[in-house]
């Protein structure tokens, strides 16, 4: 029986620990891979507590699945810029070696535009020449810093019409960021334009 | 005599008009002279519709270097730094990078600051009131587009110092869209200590020398049919947007004050209706023309947004 223990995997000699079906002493620890025994512990709990709600139904792989991919609940009981961190991943840089904190508050560009946009799209009833004009449907966001990827327990067809929604706020914030950014360069480009105009100029 | 009367009234008017315009282009010269030779500090406000963005500008001369700092105070904050003509964007999420250029693209459009002669081809310089703006007595100078396609831009001046107190982009209709107004500005013989230590920051390389690049790929690929009086071609290409990762036809269009993006895209899934966004002058038209996207964003008004968009065509 022990040696059996020993060629065990540790995924089962950590399985059969939480099981109360081994003695928990040093040749068992050493067997187990520690993070995945932590991730074991999580998923036993999660299922218990599912089982006091009356429901049992075999979620272990889905729970772990939805473990591997869950990008950053860190121990640490991260704020709640997670979900923005997800997205920014690599790109968060310091602002400037002379001013930290400002880097720490960062939040999505998108995000940041769009809510800029979204707060700003109501009808102006007071001016006819606007009133002609189209307006975007565009959810308002409440506070301001709600992810972009904000999600609820929807029924289907309106989630997927929110999908599309949040897919054009995404391309809008897209296009401000990007407009912005090139009109940085415009004057240079006009600066560049004019000199090369009177050049030519000047060789007729 | 009464011939007579007329026309020496007539030529006193134009005399006074003549006085009045270049009164208006002095105005602006100054401006230019004072926000690029003085030491100040400043903080401004920038009220876009419901939305507020606060700012620090302070700038210097300094052994004949210009240091230049804008920052963005809310939110994730964005730092712009200068320091003669390099130019360096701090942003988050972004590594910075540095533009050869020798004004900051900030709220404020930079030509006002430049050679703001060059923008009475198509806006007319008019003076206005006096008035009383950030505890300073000031002077409206109003650039005014000569047709209706554009917004106005009002400018308020400091009669004294001749800098910048506050500034609007006002619709045809004399309506204040985009105010941008200082809550303080302090002018000090020495620059500020913040500022010298620029001179001792490493800036990143800056980017290669601009070209006009008017690629003729994305030139060919669409045909703009209509676009404001003095609007001009600055740049052309096709490129993945930074956010979204989506592939893009880009054109950006200039006339000298105001800047104008147009963007062709892949449809995005869905019915959905053209319609236009705006957040204080900024505006964003998003046209579904069926096979193609058209976006286009700029200060101008959603309809002359609207009319850029719709023009837009395969070439035949």
């Amino acid at each position: 029986m022990t040696k059996q223990n020993l060629t065990t995997s540790p995924q089962e000699a950590a399985s059969r620990l939480l099981d109360g079906d081994l003695q928990l002493e040093q040749s068992s620890c050493s067997q187990i891979d520690q993070e995945k025994f932590a991730r074991y512990a999580q998923i036993g709990d999660v299922m218990r507590q599912t089982q006091t709600g009356g429901i049992s139904i075999d979620i272990t792989a889905s729970v772990a699945q939805a473990l591997e991919n869950e990008p950053c609940h860190s121990v640490a009981g991260d704020d709640n810029s997670a979900d923005i961190e997800q997205v920014s991943d690599t790109k968060v840089i310091k602002l400037s070696a002379w001013r930290k904190p400002l880097s720490q508050v960062a939040i999505a560009a998108s995000v940041a535009l769009v809510a800029v946009l979204g707060v700003n799209t109501m009808p102006q009833q007071n001016s006819p020449a606007i009133d002609e004009m189209p307006i975007l449907q565009s959810r308002p966001l409440a506070g301001g810093v709600a992810p972009v990827s904000f999600s609820s327990e929807q029924p289907a067809l309106q989630q997927a019409e929110q999908g599309i929604r949040d897919l054009q706020q995404q391309r809008i914030g897209a296009l401000v960021l990007e407009h912005q950014r090139q009109s940085r360069v415009a004057y240079a480009l006009q600066q560049k334009d004019k000199a090369e105009r009177e050049q030519s100029e000047e060789k007729k | 005599m009464r011939l007579l009367a007329c026309i020496l009234g007539l030529f006193l008017a134009t005399l006074t008009h003549a006085e009045e315009v270049v009164s208006a282009k002095q105005l602006l010269n100054n401006m230019a002279t004072a926000v690029h030779n003085r030491n100040f500090d400043a903080s401004f406000v920038v009220l876009k519709g419901k939305g507020m963005e606060p700012y620090r500008w302070v700038h210097a001369k300094h052994n004949n270097k210009e240091l230049e700092l804008l920052s963005l105070l809310n939110g994730a904050g964005l730092e712009i730094v200068r320091v003669d003509d390099l130019v360096t964007y701090y942003e988050p999420q972004s590594t910075p990078y540095s533009v050869r250029t020798d004004s900051i693209a900030g709220p404020i459009p930079e030509i006002l600051f430049k050679d703001s002669q060059a923008l009475l081809e198509h806006y007319d310089f008019v003076l206005g009131g006096k008035g009383r703006i950030a505890g300073r007595p000031a002077q409206l100078v109003r650039v005014e587009s000569k047709d209706d396609s554009k917004y106005n831009y009002w400018l308020w001046i400091d009669t004294q110092s001749s800098l910048l107190l506050k500034a609007a982009y006002v619709t045809q209709q004399g309506e204040l869209l985009e105010q941008l107004q200082l809550t303080h500005i302090s002018v000090t013989p020495e620059p500020a200590e913040q500022l010298l230590e620029l001179t001792q920051r490493e800036f990143p390389t800056p980017l290669p020398a601009l070209e006009l690049s008017k690629d003729e790929t994305a030139q060919s690929n669409w045909q703009i049919g209509w676009l404001p009086e003095g609007f001009k071609l600055l740049k052309s290409d096709r490129h993945k947007l930074d956010l979204n990762n989506e592939l893009a036809d880009y054109y950006l269009f200039s006339d000298g004050l105001v800047d104008v993006s147009v963007f062709v895209q892949r449809p995005l899934p869905g019915q959905r209706p053209s319609g236009a966004l705006s957040s204080g002058a900024t505006t964003v038209y998003v046209h579904n023309s069926g096979a193609f996207d058209v976006s286009v964003v700029g200060n101008i008004p959603a309809i002359t947004a609207k009319s850029i968009a719709e023009s837009v065509k395969r070439p035949l």
